[in-house]
């Protein structure tokens, strides 16, 4: 009897903190909003700590670095920084967990890849216009207007690009050696139809060495690399040739695809790709490295050459076999936004800021410090301190397209000192899709987009690798394609696409 | 005093997991981050749509169960199988060196059980194209894109990784069996198949009922290691690879929907409870002592 | 008689020794794809022969030699405080469930079993930890989300104890003047050895091989336990593969480690487990012991 009464008063207690702590949640997912834009300037503010939440793996000196920051961030805008680098693998599950906990971020990287429409839809991020116009001088003055709108959504900006390579051309990267020893001219090569005989000779010579490998481990070769429409936020239905009219097609029906396939079949059966291409787990870069590969496709930007010669250690000639063209994608690639549970997005911004516009800041974010980091060899150009080198630095991101304005870095002493301003040529000479600046707002058909989703990785590695004969699955991915509701997708694209094209009028 | 004992325990079921439970509304709602979980529209089902409006729903359901089914079965005749052998062994050195080596499967991460069956069935450089195949005179099998091995290869693989483990559980049970019953079997002149027989697989069964109730619960979960980094996420050996759990994965990889993620937890849940319950009544029926509530 | 025991020793123990070699084997392939040649990989792929040896893939990771020996340190505590408590909270779980005086017993049995059906997902969890226990960056949150006590192993321990601790010697304790809490203590706890070693072993393998609870709730670097650095750079390869980056601009990170390195990052994963086994197989056999003279 005496057991009972004492376990009733054990369970009275669990019940009353079960309720306890329902309340507090309840609480916590409903208490909300802050006090935004204090409208102030300069010197008067009280001291704030701006969270920055970015890709990246932790860096051993990453504090020392962040110090060195706050030295300068504290006498422009009285903000520190607290730099929070995340597994990209992890990224989006941590940040979206972290924004529905209400936890702090100040300013996070978002990107098309991450659904920046959908954290839109979903009310992740704060609108960025007025703050733009007050504290976003120098973000302004890095980009151009046409780029600054291609993060809009229905005129609003949420999130604005990184200053990098903002359009893209598309190519093919082979080892220098290769070509020269057997005398080929990689002038000939114009289409892709072109390096059938250049793959033969490489097989027909090189025992050890497969043709053609993919860039990125467990894709196909053309993905990421041989790109010839806008992907209109990726999935189903894409705009060919970056025009047709703003007409939505599914890009799995064209001739064009089925071209490219038919091509990647003969490939694969002549043995130019790796047996394993569809499961293959290796980084083709690596391979290349290792003497294994001989070409890979990539996207490509001004000193593509120089970057992939330095990670392969071989020396790479890069055809081009695309124009460059900007779409809505190569500018949401890498964006920064003020998430909602920012306190004081006006800092948020004034730190943004100063990311595109400070020389100093920027670099320090970037490369580090100065001396111990990296050492000046002449005032704007930068090499590794004697005894370091990449494997053992304390220091180093490795995306200096991130950090804000990519146009403020010094440059290494391997690179062309007169990068930026070809990059920004190239940015600037790039053809403009005829949908840049449409975002496509995937929530309305997310139930048809999941069952898509399955049937791409069904079929597209196996087809693109030319694992799979396409004269007997294509057929079959497209079907399936539609029985899980492709054409939905497509006409809601077409829909939203349409409406984007009547408010720019 | 009893209660009191559990208090601890149970304090702790309800923090981990009877109050998030709250959560499940979230399948229920249109997710917003500004509204919170709360205050987030009402839709209904429709989060749980795309598990069914696929022309592979009945694929996945099918290949989860079936694999679930074989995975039950085997695992509990090779493990208790394998718990007996060990618990004949005399030498204790032997004894402890198979017990540690059969448990090193489950050490390792299912990513690298991938790479190592890769190594394996490689096209290009596995173990039985280059070497086990040319030797028996035939000729190379693309193994990652003939979906028909499929089943053979992921069940041997789940047994040799799990086995280990369930067999660790057995033998604790067949440990713990009083040796007098044995002693007393031996001088009525019982062989030893008899007092497998008649002392240990008796004696097991409430262990054995209850690991496999708890695996029924688990039927229309699968181990998304197994099914999606062994075979290396290959597209066309999905009619016999792709499950629940891994169809979720790719549906939303790309689109990171709570509300939808939240939905497919559900109705595994969901599926699992039923067939509990059912089969926990049967249990019931057979024998009082070994139902698990 | 004799004859028969010992050529039924051999069969068992050739069984097994077959059964040890189907399980040892790929390991060994593990290790040694972990010291073949980078080259030689790429070349002649995976074997258990290889012709080049090098360490180059340990060298590398172990530039890191700090990062990882704090990793691993952590990971130690974890484990250690983790399964201690988790078991004790498991067996004072389990005890009760086991005995038929329980009021309410099914009920409780049925409380303990349901969460092992449903749960209320990751997202309800996350604000249950971060927001009311505010567990964020803590070590807590290595401990204590989902691996501190399971309903699967209290089912499994209530099992074991109702089936191989007679309630006779239970009685007889309680005759004797011992209570409840110190039956279970002197008498039940002892008798109890190789489920708790069982469901002990277990537990550690759990938190050791545990990433999820560091990736969900720790962005904060002296945090990271071992297995959260190693499986980060798996989990960075296979998220490039299959999610929409791939498609645009691609050079998020630095570019995938060699194979041989993350054949390398297994091996380290793996072997400090393989040095604690022995340590529970002791109770197994002094479980084997007690349980002669007990009744």
């Amino acid at each position: 009897m005496r057991r009972n009464k004492q376990g009733r008063k054990a369970g009275l207690a669990v019940l009353s903190t079960v309720i306890a702590l329902s309340m507090v949640l309840a609480g916590c997912s409903s208490k909300k909003e802050s006090e935004a834009d204090k409208p102030s300037s300069g010197n008067g503010l009280a001291p704030y700590e701006v969270t920055v939440a970015f890709f990246g793996n932790e860096q051993k000196d990453m504090l020392e670095v962040q110090d060195a920051m706050n030295k300068i961030t504290k006498e422009k805008i009285n903000a520190t920084v607290k730099l929070m680098p995340i597994a990209m693998s992890a990224y989006q599950q941590q940040t979206n967990l972290m924004l529905t906990g209400n936890e702090k971020i100040d300013l996070m990287i978002t990107s098309s890849g991450l659904n920046y429409s959908t954290q839109v839809a979903k009310g992740q991020l704060n609108p960025m216009n007025d703050l733009l116009d007050k504290y976003g001088e120098g973000i302004k003055n890095a980009l151009d207007p046409d780029q600054i709108a291609a993060s809009q959504i229905n005129g609003e900006n949420y999130a604005v690009t990184a200053v990098r390579d903002l359009a893209s051309d598309y190519g093919i990267l082979m080892r220098k050696d290769l070509l020269d020893k057997y005398h080929i001219d990689p002038g000939k090569i114009k289409t892709i139809d072109d390096l059938d005989a250049v793959f033969q000779v490489i097989k027909d010579n090189e025992a050890d060495m497969v043709p053609l490998v993919a860039k990125n481990p467990g894709t196909a070769p053309f993905n990421a690399g041989y790109i010839t429409y806008d992907p209109l936020g990726g999935g189903v239905g894409v705009l060919p040739n970056y025009d047709n009219n703003l007409k939505v097609v599914d890009f799995y029906e064209t001739k064009e695809y089925a071209d490219q396939l038919n091509t990647m079949h003969r490939w694969y059966q002549k043995g130019f790709m790796l047996k394993d291409a569809a499961t293959s787990k290796q980084d083709g870069r690596e391979m290349v490295k290792a003497g294994k590969a001989f070409a890979y496709f990539s996207n490509l930007k001004p000193g593509t050459e120089i970057e992939a010669s330095r990670k392969s250690g071989k020396e790479m000639t890069v055809v081009r076999l695309t124009d460059a063209y900007t779409t809505t994608d190569s500018i949401q690639g890498i964006m920064w936004a003020i998430p909602k549970n920012s306190q004081d997005p006006a800092r948020a911004m004034m730190l943004l800021n100063l990311l595109y516009s400070d020389k100093e800041l920027y670099n320090l974010f970037t490369w580090g410090i100065e001396g111990k980091h990296y050492v000046k060899k002449s005032d704007n150009v930068i090499d590794y301190p004697p005894g370091v080198d990449i494997q053992n630095l304390g220091y180093n991101f490795g995306t200096p397209y991130m950090f804000g304005n990519q146009f403020l870095s010094y440059t290494w002493t391997t690179e062309d000192p007169d990068i930026w301003k070809k990059m920004d040529e190239f940015n600037k000479s790039a053809k403009k899709s005829k949908a840049l600046g449409f975002s496509f707002d995937v929530d309305k058909v997310k139930t048809e987009m999941a069952a898509v989703n399955n049937v791409l990785t069904e079929y597209r590695v196996g087809l693109e690798t030319g694992t799979l004969d396409p004269a007997e699955n294509l057929p079959k991915f497209i079907d399936k394609l539609k029985a899980a509701g492709s054409d939905v997708i497509i006409s809601e694209k077409q829909k939203q696409l349409d409406e984007w094209a009547k408010s720019r009028k | 005093m009893l209660l009191l004992m559990m208090l601890p325990g149970i304090i702790y079921l309800v923090i981990n997991n009877y109050l998030p439970m709250f959560g499940v509304v979230i399948a229920f709602k249109d997710f917003n981050y500004t509204k919170g979980i709360f205050g987030s529209d009402w839709i209904g089902f429709k989060n749980f749509e795309y598990l069914f409006k696929t022309s592979d729903a009945f694929v996945i359901t099918r290949n989860t169960i079936l694999y679930n089914c074989v995975f039950i079965i085997l695992n509990l005749i090779i493990a208790v199988g394998l718990a007996i052998l060990l618990n004949e062994v005399k030498k204790r050195f032997l004894s402890r060196f198979y017990q540690s080596v059969i448990l090193l499967p489950y050490l390792i991460s299912m990513v690298i059980v991938g790479y190592l069956v890769f190594a394996v069935f490689s096209m290009d450089n596995g173990l039985l194209n280059k070497t086990i195949l040319p030797m028996l005179g035939i000729s190379e099998i693309p193994w990652y894109s003939e979906a028909k091995y499929w089943p053979y290869i992921l069940t041997i693989v789940h047994i040799w990784k799990s086995a280990g483990y369930l067999c660790v559980i057995y033998l604790a049970a067949i440990i713990g069996i009083d040796k007098e019953y044995y002693e007393a079997a031996t001088i009525d002149g019982a062989g030893k198949w008899m007092q497998i027989k008649r002392i240990t697989l008796p004696l097991l069964m409430p262990v054995v009922t209850v690991m496999t109730l708890m695996q029924i619960g688990r039927i229309f979960y699968s181990d998304f290691g197994l099914f999606y980094q062994v075979p290396l996420n290959s597209g066309a050996l999905q009619s016999t690879t792709n499950v629940i759990d891994t169809y979720v994965y790719r549906a939303l990889m790309n689109l990171g929907d709570i509300g939808m993620s939240s939905a497919a937890g559900l109705y595994q849940s969901f599926v699992g409870f039923l067939l509990v319950f059912i089969s926990n009544y049967v249990v019931k029926k057979i024998n009082r002592d070994n139902a698990l509530f | 008689m004799k004859t028969k025991n010992l050529i039924w020793q051999w069969v068992v123990n050739i069984i097994l020794t077959l059964i040890a070699c189907c399980c040892i084997l790929p390991f060994v392939l593990l290790f040694t794809s972990s010291i073949t040649d980078e080259q030689e990989m790429y070349r002649h792929g995976y074997s258990l022969f290889p012709e080049k040896i090098s360490f180059d893939a340990y060298t590398y990771l172990l530039q890191d030699a700090g990062k990882i020996t704090h990793a691993l340190s952590i990971t130690i505590i974890v484990t250690v405080v983790g399964t201690v408590t988790g078991l004790i909270l498991t067996a004072l779980l389990a005890y009760p469930l086991s005995r038929s005086q329980l009021p309410w017993r099914n009920f409780w049995s049925f409380f303990v079993f349901f969460t092992m059906l449903f749960h209320g997902g990751l997202v309800p969890t996350y604000l249950v930890y971060t927001q009311v226990f505010d567990m964020k960056n803590t070590i807590w949150a290595l401990i204590v989300p989902g691996l501190l006590m399971n309903a699967f192993y209290v089912m499994l321990m209530r099992t074991f104890f109702a089936t191989s601790i007679p309630e006779p010697v239970i009685e007889s304790a309680k005759i004797d003047g011992a209570g409840e809490f110190g039956t279970f203590i002197k008498i039940v706890l002892p008798l109890s050895l190789p489920i708790l070693a069982t469901v002990g072993l277990f537990q550690t393998i759990n938190y050791w091989n545990d990433w999820f609870n560091g990736m969900i709730y720790i962005t904060d670097s002296k945090l990271f336990s071992l297995q959260n650095l190693l499986n980060r750079i798996l989990l960075d390869i296979q998220y490039l593969a299959s999610s929409n980056f791939g498609n645009s601009q691609a050079d998020l990170a630095a570019s995938a480690p060699m194979e041989t390195v993350r054949m390398a990052m297994a091996v380290i994963g793996v072997v400090p487990i393989l040095v604690a086994y022995p340590f529970f197989q002791k109770y197994f056999v002094k479980g084997l012991t007690v349980g002669a003279v007990k009744g």
